[in-house]
This record gives C-alpha cells, sequence and structure tokens, in this order.
C-alpha cells in the first residue's frame, strides 16, 4: 500500500457519521500501519520504520531521541516544535514523519552539534533571551531562516519574523534584542570569513 | 538588620548558567526524561459537560483496543485517594471536596470521568475516544451573580447553594468617616477570566524504587515539597515512602504551584500495578482544567473630599471559585487578596470590605501571576483617575496626594501590613519625568482626538506583596501553608560549595542568582558553587517558589545558611591561624585576619580539616564536616512597589489599540541579578498587556468552555509588544535578610491597570467609560458606537 492510500485510508469518512460509537466496528488497532522512511537530520541519514500516523515531533523526540523540540501546543500555534524541513521552518506537531521521506531536517541539536554555540545562541545568551527555555529552541530555528532570507533587518522586521513562535516568559524584547545582536554577528562574520553574506 | 554593603556578586548581571544546556535543546523537561521499560501511559477521559450526573461508565470498547492495559474509573480510587481539599481555616469559608476521577456527577468541562493506562501515549489517546459515558445533563451555571441568585442550580447539595466564602473587614467608625467625606465616586470593575499558560504543558511520570519501597514522581512543579505532603496526606501512605522531584520546568506562574489530581493518580497508580506511569497534558487538557484566575467584579465607593483626598473606601469584591477549591489555595486566595491589597501604596485609613465567591460549573480557579493584585488595582488605579476627572485635578496629582510619603515609613496600612520601606512618591514622579507625561497632558487636546486616533495615558501606582510568611498565610487562612524556606549549605572537601534550597526553578534563573549569593557571602568564586532545587531528597523542606518570593526567602535563608556555616568556618580557621575568630574575615577563596590577608587559609585548607583529611586537628568540641541548614520564614510581607505609565492610541474604525509609550520605575529593594530582574519586568508586563488587551477564557452561560486552543485563547506576540523604558529605585527592606524584596509579579499588576486607565483617557472625551478588561476590538468598537449613538440622542 502506498502511503498515500493509508494516509487516506486513516483519514477517511467512514460513511457511518451518524452511527452511535457502541454500533460501531470493533476498534481496529491504529498503530499497525507501519511505513518505512529514510530521512537526514541534522547531516545524519536515518532509516525507520514507523506508525504511518506518527508526528515528526514524536519521531524526533522519541525515536531519535533529539528531546531539543519541544511540543507546546500540538495545534501547529505556538512554535515551540520548530524546525527547519529543507532549511525552511515548519511545525513538528503537524507533520507526519512517514511524509518526510527524504526530507533534510535540521533541529536544536544541528545548529551548533557539540562545537561553541552557534552566533545566534550566543546572542540570545547575552541578551537574556531566554528564560524557562521550552520556546527557545523553535525562535533559534526561526530565527536561522530568517536571517539568512533577512541578513540586516529592521527592529519591526524582526517582531513580524517572530510571531509564528510564542513566550510566555521573556515578554519578547529580549528575543527581538538577540535577533538584532545575532544579526550584526552574523554579518561580521561573513565579512570576516571574506565571504557574500548568504 | 542584615544591611550589607560589601556585596560583590550581589547586584551584578551575570549571565545565566542555566543556558548553556537551554540553547542547545538540553534541558531535561519531564517529557525528556528516561522512562523504565514496561512504563504505562495514561490518558484522562474529561467531561464534555459542565454539570451532569454520570449515569454509567461503559469501557469495554476502550479495554477491548490492543495495548490499553485497564481502564479505572473514580470508584476504583475510592479506597486509595481522599476526597481532595485544601486546609483552609477562615470564617466565612465552606469546605468543598474533589474527587480526583468524579463518581456520580461531574462539576466542569474538562473534569476527569476515567483514566486510560495503555502502553504508549498514542493508544491511551486512541482509547479516550472508545470510552462510553452515559451523562444525565443537569443545568449549569457559569456566572458569579447566575449562581447566587436563588433559583441557580447548586453545584454541592450538602452546602444548600453555590456561596463558598464571604468575608467582611470594617474598620472603627467606618460609616460616620464614609458619610463626611465631600463626595462619593463610585464604579463597577470587572476582570475576565485567564490563565498562566506556561509554553510546557504539565505532566507527570512516577517510578518505583523496588528496594526501598519508595516512590519517585517527577512533576513540573513551583511547590514540590507541598504536592509531597498532599500526596502523602491523600494517599495515607508516609511521607518517607514519597519523592517529588522537578526536571527543569518549562515556565509556572502560579499554573504549576498547585497539586493536580493527576499527581495522586499517577502515585497511587504506581502503587497499585507497581509498575511506571507517564502523563503528558495537552494542550487542551491544560486550558480546560489547570487553575484559571480573575473573573473579579469590583463595586466599589470612594469617599473623596475636594482636595481629592480620600476619606473612605467601600468595596463589595465578588469572584468566581470554579467548581471545587484547587489545593492548596482555593479560590480565597485572590478574593481575599484582591481585598487585602487594595488600599496599596496610598494612605486609607478607613475601609470597608465585603468579599463573596461563588461556586460555578466552571474550572476551578487558583493562582496566577499577580494574584488579587492587577484586579484590585485595576478598581484603585481606575478610581484615582475618576478622582481627577471629576474634580479636575491632574490624576497623578490625585495618587500625589494619598500616597505613603517618605517620611510616613515605616506604615503600617489599614488591615494590618507593615510597609517597612519604600518609594511611592519617588517612583511616581519619576516615571512621570521619565514617560514625558506632562508633556503629552500638555498636547493633549479634550476630545483625544489626534490624526484619526483617541490618544490617552494611564498610571498604576502599585504596591507588590512579596516573600509572604507563615504570619502572612495565617492570616489569610491558609493553614497548611508553611511559609519558610530553607537552605543546606555545604562546603566541600575541596572548598568549593553545594547549596540545596527548598525552592523550584521554573524559568527565573535561581542557579545563576542564588550561586551570586551564596558565593558572595561564601567569599567564594561564582564558578566555585553549585545551587540544587527541586527535590524532596535532597533539599530540606521548604515552601516553594510562587507569590514573589523566591529571591526574598531562597536568597534570605541561603545568606542566614551561610552566615551560620561561616561562624564554624571561622572557628576552625581560627585555631589554626591563631586568631579570634570575630577578627576573621572570607574572601577570594580564602579566611584571613580582616585587614591581614597575607596570613590567610584557602577555603580548601579549611574543608581539608573539617573533612579530616589532613593532620590538622579538628578543634576541640567541633563536629567533623562543612555544612549547615537554617530555615527562614520571612516576615508577614515584604511590598516591593513601582509605577508603570502607559499611552495608548485608539484606532476608532477598527478598535485596535496601540501601546505607543511605555515606561516604568520599578523598586525591588536589594537587587540580585538586574538582568533577571529586568526579565522578570518584561515577561509580567507583557502578561499584562494579555491580560489587558486580549487574553479571556470564555464560557457560555452553560458552562461550555469555548475557546480552549491557543487559537481562540489569545496572548500576546512579538508584534503585540511595545519598547519598553524601564528604570529601578532600589530601597532595601529593613525587615528581610539582605532587603530583598520580590519581583516576579509587579510587571503584570502595573500593566493591567496601566493600560486600562489610557484607554479609558484615550475614550474619556467621547463618553466611553472602560472598567472592563480585557479590552478586545470588538468591544471598543461597540463602546464607541453605543457612545456615538448616545451622543447623537
Amino acid at each position: 500500500m502506498s502511503l498515500n492510500d493509508l494516509i487516506s485510508r486513516l483519514f477517511a469518512d467512514p460513511g457511518d457519521a451518524g452511527k452511535k460509537p457502541s454500533q460501531a466496528a470493533a476498534p481496529e488497532r491504529l498503530d499497525n500501519h507501519r511505513v518505512n522512511v529514510k530521512l537526514t537530520v541534522n547531516g545524519t541519514v536515518y532509516e525507520r520504520e514507523v506508525e504511518a500516523r506518527y508526528l515528526l515531533a514524536d519521531f524526533l523526540r522519541h525515536e531519535l531521541g533529539l528531546k531539543g523540540t519541544h511540543i507546546g501546543c500540538e495545534q501547529g500555534v505556538c512554535g515551540a516544535c520548530t524546525v527547519l524541513i529543507d532549511g525552511r521552518t515548519a511545525r513538528a506537531c503537524l507533520q507526519f514523519a512517514a511524509a518526510l521521506e527524504g526530507a533534510e531536517i535540521t533541529t536544536v541539536e544541528g545548529i551548533a552539534g557539540d562545537g561553541p554555540l552557534h552566533p545566534i545562541q550566543q546572542a540570545f545568551h547575552e541578551n537574556h533571551a531566554v528564560q524557562c527555555g521550552y520556546c527557545t529552541s523553535g525562535f533559534l530555528l526561526t530565527t536561522i531562516e530568517f536571517l539568512k532570507r533577512n541578513p540586516d533587518p529592521t527592529r519591526e522586521q524582526v517582531r513580524e519574523a517572530l510571531v509564528n513562535n510564542v513566550c510566555r516568559c521573556t515578554g519578547y524584547l529580549n528575543i527581538v534584542d538577540a535577533v538584532e545582536a545575532a544579526a550584526v554577528k552574523m554579518r561580521d562574520r561573513t565579512l570576516d570569513a571574506g565571504g557574500e553574506p548568504s | 538588620m542584615n544591611e550589607i554593603s560589601d556585596w560583590t556578586l550581589i547586584g551584578k548581571s551575570v549571565p545565566r548558567r542555566e543556558d548553556a544546556y537551554l540553547l542547545r535543546g538540553q534541558g531535561k523537561y519531564l517529557d525528556d526524561l528516561p522512562v523504565p521499560q514496561n512504563t504505562m501511559h495514561l490518558g484522562f477521559v474529561c467531561s464534555p459537560y459542565a454539570h451532569a450526573k454520570i449515569a454509567g461508565v461503559d469501557a469495554s470498547r476502550a479495554k477491548a483496543l490492543p495495548g490499553v492495559i485497564d481502564v479505572l474509573t473514580g470508584a476504583d480510587f475510592s479506597d486509595d485517594i481522599l476526597p481532595f481539599a485544601p486546609d483552609i481555616q477562615i470564617d466565612g469559608y465552606r469546605r468543598v471536596e474533589r474527587l480526583v476521577i468524579a463518581v456520580d456527577k461531574v462539576r466542569f468541562v474538562g473534569e476527569y470521568v476515567a483514566v486510560i493506562l495503555a502502553d504508549s501515549p498514542y493508544i491511551a489517546q486512541d482509547a479516550i475516544e472508545l470510552v462510553d459515558v452515559d451523562y444525565d445533563p443537569l443545568p449549569a451555571v457559569s456566572g458569579i451573580e447566575e449562581a447566587l441568585k436563588g433559583d441557580a442550580p447548586v453545584l454541592f447539595d450538602s452546602l444548600g447553594d453555590n456561596m463558598v466564602f464571604e468575608s467582611h473587614f470594617e474598620t472603627e467608625g467606618f460609616e460616620e468617616q464614609f458619610d463626611s467625606a465631600d463626595l462619593v465616586l463610585e464604579e463597577e470593575f470587572r476582570l475576565g477570566r485567564v490563565t498562566g499558560l506556561p509554553i510546557e504543558p504539565r505532566g507527570c511520570l512516577a517510578v518505583i524504587d523496588e528496594v526501598a519501597d519508595t516512590y519517585t514522581l517527577w512533576t513540573p512543579t513551583q511547590i514540590p515539597h507541598q504536592v509531597r505532603t498532599a500526596i502523602a496526606d491523600h494517599l495515607q501512605m508516609p511521607e518517607s515512602s514519597v519523592r517529588v522531584v522537578t526536571p527543569v520546568v518549562g515556565g509556572g506562574f502560579g499554573t504549576k504551584c498547585h497539586v493536580f489530581p493527576d499527581e495522586l493518580v499517577a502515585v497511587a497508580l504506581v502503587r497499585r500495578y507497581r509498575r511506571a506511569v507517564k502523563w503528558v497534558q495537552d494542550r487542551r487538557e491544560q486550558l480546560l482544567s489547570d487553575p484559571h484566575a480573575r473573573e473579579h467584579l469590583h463595586r466599589i465607593k470612594v469617599a473623596v473630599n475636594r482636595d481629592g483626598v480620600i476619606q473612605a473606601i467601600k468595596l463589595n469584591l465578588m469572584t468566581n471559585s470554579g467548581a471545587y477549591a484547587n489545593y492548596p489555595f482555593s479560590c480565597t486566595l485572590e478574593a481575599t487578596g484582591a481585598a487585602r491589597m487594595l488600599p496599596g501604596p496610598y494612605r486609607i485609613r478607613n475601609y470597608k470590605y465585603d468579599v463573596v465567591s461563588a461556586l460555578t460549573n466552571t474550572c476551578p480557579t487558583g493562582a496566577y501571576r499577580g494574584t488579587g493584585q492587577p484586579s484590585c488595582f485595576l478598581a484603585m488605579e481606575g478610581m484615582m483617575d475618576r478622582i481627577g476627572r471629576t474634580l479636575d485635578i491632574d490624576p497623578a496629582d490625585v495618587r500625589r496626594r494619598n500616597v505613603v510619603n517618605p517620611d510616613q515609613f515605616p506604615y503600617v496600612n489599614v488591615v494590618g501590613v507593615r510597609y517597612d520601606t519604600g518609594s511611592y512618591l519617588q517612583s511616581l514622579d519619576r516615571v512621570v519625568e521619565l514617560s514625558g507625561y506632562d508633556e503629552f497632558r500638555a498636547r493633549q487636546p479634550r476630545d483625544r482626538l489626534i490624526d484619526g486616533k483617541y490618544r490617552g495615558i494611564g498610571i498604576c501606582n502599585y504596591t507588590e506583596v512579596s516573600g509572604t510568611g507563615a504570619p502572612g498565610w495565617r492570616v489569610r487562612g491558609f493553614a497548611k501553608m508553611p511559609g519558610f524556606d530553607s537552605a543546606r549549605v555545604v562546603v566541600e572537601p575541596d572548598g568549593r560549595a553545594s547549596v540545596f534550597l527548598s525552592q523550584a526553578d521554573a524559568g527565573q534563573g535561581h542557579l545563576t542568582a542564588f550561586a551570586q549569593v551564596a558565593a558572595d557571602r561564601l567569599g567564594l568564586e561564582y564558578a566555585d558553587v553549585r545551587v540544587f532545587e527541586g527535590d524532596t531528597a535532597k533539599t530540606p523542606f521548604g515552601t516553594g517558589t510562587f507569590a514573589s518570593r523566591g529571591s526574598v526567602v531562597g536568597g534570605g535563608s541561603i545568606i542566614r545558611c551561610c552566615d551560620k556555616l561561616i561562624a564554624k568556618i571561622k572557628r576552625i580557621a581560627g585555631v589554626i591561624l591563631q586568631a579570634d575568630p570575630a577578627d576573621l574575615v572570607l574572601g577570594g577563596g580564602c579566611v584571613h585576619r580582616a585587614g591581614a590577608p597575607g596570613n590567610s587559609l584557602t577555603m580548601e585548607q579549611v574543608a581539608e580539616t573539617a573533612y579530616s583529611m589532613n593532620n590538622i586537628p579538628l578543634p576541640e568540641g567541633e563536629d567533623h564536616g562543612l555544612e549547615a541548614t537554617d530555615y527562614y520564614d520571612p516576615p508577614m510581607v515584604t511590598l516591593a512597589n513601582g509605577t508603570h505609565i502607559a499611552q495608548v492610541a485608539v484606532d476608532p474604525d477598527d478598535g485596535r489599540i496601540e501601546i505607543e509609550n511605555y515606561t516604568l520605575v520599578h523598586d525591588c529593594g536589594r537587587v540580585i541579578n538586574p538582568m533577571i530582574v529586568k526579565g522578570q519586568i518584561h515577561g509580567g508586563t507583557v502578561q499584562g498587556i494579555g491580560e489587558a488587551l486580549m487574553e479571556e477564557i470564555v464560557y457560555d452561560s452553560d458552562g461550555q468552555h469555548l475557546n480552549a486552543n491557543l487559537l481562540d485563547y489569545v496572548i500576546p506576540l512579538a508584534m503585540d509588544i511595545p519598547d519598553m523604558r524601564i528604570d529601578h529605585i532600589e530601597t532595601p527592606s529593613i525587615d528581610t535578610v539582605g532587603g530583598i524584596k520580590g519581583t516576579g509579579e509587579c510587571g503584570v499588576t502595573g500593566a493591567v491597570p496601566a493600560i486600562a486607565n489610557a484607554v479609558c483617557d484615550a475614550l474619556a472625551g467621547i463618553g466611553v467609560n472602560i472598567r472592563s478588561v480585557p479590552l478586545r476590538p470588538s468591544f471598543i468598537l461597540e463602546q464607541i458606537e453605543n457612545a456615538r449613538r448616545e451622543a447623537a440622542g
């Protein structure tokens, strides 16, 4: 069975919408539908068999042990689970792992690896842009994508870029400061390396 | 007391050590902990009805699902868990108990009806859908006033009506004073229902330690020791058989300073099945059933003289308890809190309050950052502005004429709270100057209309209750709230120190700030001090981290504990150095004679002696080891203070409010880490902006929760937040150890009234009276349209 067939079967209208639950057929064990998926996370290729409905966030956290991707709402609103899929930000709680065959994913663990903090992380540290830290991974990945697109943003553009992520501790101001500081650091780094801003 | 003048680390913005792991995604939150094999995953079946009889629960379909271990209902816990209720002992309070899993009857949407035990969280979720509960719906009531009507549906038949708490206070000769003032102003203020909403939902992991026959409950709580006590009490087990540990906690805000039915259930299940149990809440469950706050109605009458000086205040306050009493606070936390805190920074000598709390078919209310203070200052500061408008006195001047003046400290307020020090007038004057208040007033036309928008400015001058000690809790009826916190400080054999504190960090940076305190006191390098918290097995007993108490009580207990330990360090060093211990000082990791740093011992050398690791004998009569434990019960309360000024523009076309200017001056006494304090101010203020402009949990009249998701419960985003101008005044407390006052709740407390007053000021010229929050665009538009219609006659 193809993945698309599987997904449509799992989420199809069973045609008995009016039926009372007790009259429905015996429950089907949904986790029997397993799919093979091969994808790249933080530069490492992983191949796993997963439940077709398994969310990317759960896949990263529980299958790969990358627990820096946090789940805040499971509704795609808070942005705590933001990761990069092929370089673009996405909510890991709204993606099926099985649908990401061949994708390249970056999580917070992939930002600096075991090396020194990335300039964006360093800027968050220096500007006290972290309190409880639960939303931080998402903000970092949003910032990576944003500064790539707009290396020299205005303060208003920074604010606008951050509306996809919710923070309840910091009141955002230090995060905005950190992203501005990170932009400067990143531009300096690019110049030091003698390269064009990417 | 303990005036400390030679701090070197305290007062410095030491960067946070917590960031090192949080920025790499390495913080171990509850859902990140490794779990034992065979862990059972819980799922709770929640009531979709606000009020209903449970005619039956049929779990056969759920139990038939492969991977489901069991499905339990309330009756299955009747032998395990006593009815759950806090110990509130105050006149006028009526005890209500909650069964952790409902039996016979549900009283709010989201109440637990059954619990699933499954092999995985996905299967637990699947099984929730397969439990068939037969409900007989009952009439429900959600509003305070409706619940107190004679014909309202009654939640607890044993009580006969829905009045759960009433409290009264009146100063001597009140009515006479009230009647003799020049005039009386009255108003009604309402606050919407909100909630703390930490971005990390709650959860718990209960594991068994077979060898010792003890259980460890991992839970992201602000009050680990109180969780343990509640479990021991309600599960009737020895406190020593339960260990409560907090992992890294993803925000608390008061939401996580309660004890929850799911925590009791998890421990009961690990005890019964002898298998680990894990549960992680989802956001919908969080919004449905974690404690809500506010939903207050103030009817306030202020008797004032023509000079703007208040002579007497009469308050009638109604609050919504929700369906039960949250542990450990119940509805009384905010009800008595708001009534007792209302006099704030002002010289109010004649005061009368009547407080009523009603049971309703809604989520039980409890603590959320600010507790009662955004509420009472919405009323109090709203009245300050109304006095100004009525008597044609600038609102800033009305406040100046009523504040407790600098020469009046220490001051005991009308309900008996001592204000040891404060900067009420100074903070007001400074924020007026910094914000350009007078200039704004000068250019603000009478009708406030400037370039198509109405502009206004609002002030909130507040006090912030912090560091509440046992007397403060007792006077409010919290019979089991300890009030103290404690520290165990150990100088290890290598001369470095470990601090074990009874508190629990939820993002405030305790591991950094408290290391600053201990290192400063012990004369050690900051890097040589580690702080441990949030573990009942490692730390001495204490109250926990909430109500702006962390820095006051945690900091104070560390200072006291270090002083105890220093006495021993000096005794040992005195013998070795042949010096009078009284002549010795600590600094730079050494002990030496004051003024003679040359002849010194390192802390490591002292420790070696204490731990019998060298040839220097321990002085006669001295115990081995180099540690101390101390318990610090602070005064009744310690008052921080400050003033916020918000300047807003209201767009009459779409009802949107923009905060154009935000300035605040803040005084929390001795500051441990200014960077962290500023972060607390930012975060709290933005929660206040949310409460003032957008956040509200909405129930319909049948008790149905209408917005239990983050799209519909709207909280502030980066675009909603103005830059803030912040200035500090540092007036150390003379009552607390170290002069520290708390700071966690100042932001929300100042912001809600300041913004409401600014909007009210903006729209006053067109006959709109703002006296409620939140001020959502639709509400503002409706008010403007009503005013225009009225003006048109």
